[in-house]
């Protein structure tokens, strides 16, 4: 059982403040993801938790004992960090091999085991090949086994983009082995896996620590990270969005909308009336958005204020022509781009608020439906289902233009 | 923009180190006018000298490379209409933004003039304008591949020939940009030649896609009908999510169309997709995207449903995990025999199965693609 805390954990190197204050508790046996673009200090947090770098203040505890000040041997852990380290002079089988724990195990069982992960890395065959033989991918296989391989003992094992220099194929396969493997019976282990890529987080994590500029800007699970974003940026970094810019346009109170369709018997409305409350959203013209936001996210979001009210691009809906049932909740547009993309075509429609043009994303399935109908040119409305809105403080235009890329 | 050149590739072959290294292996293709084309491939499939050729600096040692019907040797540097933009950038640092647009003019001999207007109209165009006296180092990676469109577009290009040139942007950054790159270069209607390993970029920007494989051409094609229609394992490997499932060939079926049945380790099947002819108890992968994977709870009632079922076939797996992504769900199944596949849903799609549990599993027949296994399926697969 490994369980582990840190405590106001910062560092810096030199004056640059690499992580700021940050407090955080991952679970025993749970698969938890750090996720953040580069230079976030994903990296740099996962060495302090190994043990390969010093806080300059705060602590780190495993199962509840600090463990500080012990060096990284004394923790019991298998990691793999992103230049894999392996020894040039022995070929695969002894680089994943060596270890003092590996050897004081019994020969016959080391050995099935390095047959197991060698199966499992797709390296089997190349046991006596030397690392400057190897291409980059394979490298950080062999680097992932030899993690593995320490792991019998450590029940932690900690990866840092273990999967980058993979190919597309490759890493499909590995991200299923991994969560596999995390999820056994046999094996019961803690992982704390660092990366860039939002759905590889998603695909593999239980819980979600989002990273940006040195600290911890949310955790939790990837559906609420991924539906209840904290700020923009967080919203931003897990799928594309769009967003319009508009000032919450009444007090947060259960309104004629939600009793209206309660009096129909709408069942499911009722039930969010309990979670969230409507916020009617103005966006400087006759359209005024109703949004459902949860009760407690729209606290601080007060009567006139600015706000930016953000939908995700896969979210969005679109029929053709202007016949929508609740107009209220639609923008006229014209589909100016269309491009197949795979599992869905992805559209830009071009509508118009307060005279200037906008360009909002819509992503949808790629159905015979969907490919047949919507064409280039054509005139459609744009809607979005009212508890998909998020809704945020307007941050201002600088920040939005940073966590955007709008340079 | 009247004269835009198209290009043409007969029978073009490359070889290196005397003739001991085969790079490029008697390939012939057509670019269209206007057409935004990618060479996509894993490394050392031929697409970098591909783009070279086609780029005049490398000579082919067999066939012809045509620009506009012509020679392209016939036609001096100056003169070809084409921009280079690659994965480094290639701007000076030590010229402002003007002055990198005006450089390639300059060394044209244009008079003054025509030097402004022409950088002016680049620089608008890119949207790069209001930063005319900065120094490329305020931009980010974005901004780089713009100035370098700009300094193309400046000089008369119609063609822009471009080798990665997302590879060195932060991935977030680069799912942004490479709509904008899209839109720009439809927008100009210049005809673009991009080369990438990566599947993603290629089926997000382009208007045909060129997959090379050890030199030569396996398919070329919309992104649209690579993705349907694509003519081998290693094609419907490298362009989206597809599971491969082995089986042999239990039964040929000679109807209106031929069909087969297949048994997996497991169920067994119909398919009529295939380009192969095969014959009783030959070893067979079929291929099939895991969007295109229905499930069912393993109570669902089939006789009393109004969904047409004619050519849906079911069968059972048993569910090892379930894991929300976002816009989707992935379900990761598993069949009696330990072989294992996946389903993808939209990330709202309402369920109850349990893990660890059976379910219901519907493949369409048209869905599902079948093809001789070949000798070495991880190499097809670029599993090794």
């Amino acid at each position: 059982m490994v369980k582990i805390n840190l405590d106001n954990v910062s560092k810096s190197f030199r004056n640059f403040k690499a992580l700021d204050d940050i407090s955080l508790e991952i679970k025993d046996k749970e698969y938890f993801i750090i996720l953040g673009p580069t230079g976030a200090g994903k990296t740099t947090l996962l060495k302090i938790i190994a043990g390969l770098l010093k806080p300059k203040t705060g602590r780190v505890l495993f199962d509840g004992i600090d463990v500080t000040d012990q060096s990284s041997g004394d923790r019991n852990i298998g990691f793999m960090f992103e230049n894999y380290a392996l020894f040039p002079q022995m070929n695969i089988v002894d680089n994943i091999s060596y270890s003092g724990r590996v050897h004081a195990r019994d020969e016959t069982q080391t050995q099935t085991l390095v047959d197991e992960v060698l199966m499992m890395t797709l390296l089997t065959g190349r046991n006596d090949a030397y690392p400057e033989e190897l291409s980059g991918g394979m490298k950080q296989r062999v680097a992932l086994c030899r993690a593995l391989l320490n792991l019998e003992q450590t029940k932690l094992l900690i990866l840092d983009e273990p999967l980058k220099a993979l190919d597309a194929g490759l890493r499909m396969n590995l991200r299923r082995e991994l969560l596999l493997m995390a999820k056994s019976k046999q094996l019961e282990l803690t992982v704390i896996h660092v990366t860039n890529d939002e759905r590889e987080a998603m695909m593999v994590a239980d819980r979600i620590a989002v990273m940006d500029k040195g600290r911890i800007i949310q955790v939790g699970t990837p559906h609420e990270i991924y539906y209840h974003p904290k700020n923009l940026f967080v919203a931003n970094f897990m799928s594309e969005i769009n967003y319009l810019e508009g000032s919450c346009a009444k007090e947060t109170e259960p309104s004629w909308d939600i009793q209206k369709r309660s009096e129909q018997g709408d069942k499911f409305f009722a039930e969010i009336h309990e979670h969230s409350v409507p916020m009617p959203i103005n966006i400087g013209f006759k359209e005024i958005f109703a949004v459902y936001v949860k009760k407690q996210e729209c606290n601080d979001i007060n009567h006139g204020e600015k706000v930016l009210l953000v939908v995700r691009a896969n979210h969005m809906k679109m029929r053709i022509g202007d016949r929508v049932k609740d107009k209220k909740n639609a923008i006229l547009g014209r589909i100016v781009r269309r491009k197949f993309m795979g599992v869905f075509y992805r559209f830009e429609v071009l509508i118009e608020i307060n005279g200037y043009d906008k360009i909002m994303v819509i992503t949808l399935p790629a159905t015979s439906e969907v490919h047949n109908s919507f064409l280039e040119n054509l005139k459609v409305t744009v809607y979005f289902p009212k508890e998909l809105g998020m809704v945020f403080k307007h941050p201002g235009e600088d920040v939005i233009k940073e966590v955007l890329k709008l340079e | 923009m009247t004269n835009i050149p198209s290009i043409e590739l007969v029978n073009v072959t490359k070889t290196f180190n005397e003739e001991k290294v085969l790079a490029v292996d008697n390939i012939s293709l057509e670019i269209e006018d206007g057409d935004y084309v990618f060479l996509l491939g894993p490394t050392g499939c031929g697409k970098t000298t591909t783009l070279r050729m086609i780029a005049g600096l490398e000579k082919p040692t067999k066939g012809k490379v045509l620009i506009d019907g012509k020679d392209i040797e016939g036609i001096p540097p100056e003169d070809r209409d084409m921009g280079f933009i690659f994965q480094h950038f290639e701007i000076f640092d030590h010229l402002t933004v003007w002055e990198n647009v005006t450089f390639g003019l300059e060394m044209r001999g244009y008079n003054d003039e025509y030097i402004i207007q022409e950088a002016e109209k680049a620089l608008n165009t890119v949207g790069l304008s209001e930063y005319s006296d900065e120094y490329p180092s305020i931009f980010g990676n974005p901004g780089m591949q713009k100035l370098g469109i700009a300094r193309a577009i400046a000089t008369g290009a119609k063609i822009l020939i471009m080798d990665e040139p997302l590879g060195s942007l932060d991935p977030k950054v680069s799912k942004v940009f490479r709509h904008e790159l899209r839109n720009l270069i439809k927008d100009l209607g210049l005809t673009a030649i991009h080369v990438t390993h990566n599947q993603e970029e290629a089926m997000a920007i382009a208007d045909k896609i060129i997959i090379m494989r050890s030199g030569q051409i396996l398919q070329m094609g919309t992104p649209y009908e690579l993705y349907e229609n694509p003519n081998s394992i290693f094609v419907a490997n490298f362009l989206g999510e597809t599971n491969f499932l082995q089986g042999f060939v239990l039964k040929l079926l000679e109807d209106s169309k031929m069909n087969i049945w297949i048994r997996l380790g497991g169920p067994k099947i119909i398919c009529n997709n295939f380009n192969n002819k095969f014959i009783l108890d030959d070893n067979i992968i079929i291929s099939f995207r895991y969007e295109d994977v229905y499930l069912f709870p393993v109570d669902y009632d089939f006789d009393h449903s109004t969904y047409d079922w004619s050519k849906m076939q079911i069968f059972k797996a048993n569910l090892e995990a379930a894991r929300f992504v976002g816009a989707t769900k992935r379900f990761y199944l598993m069949l009696d025999c330990g072989d294992r596949f996946l389903s993808i849903k939209p990330g709202n799609f309402e369920e109850n199965f349990i893990v660890g549990e059976d379910i219901m599993v519907g493949l369409d027949i048209d869905d599902i693609h079948a093809f001789k296994t070949p000798e070495n399926l991880l190499n097809e697969l670029s599993l090794t």
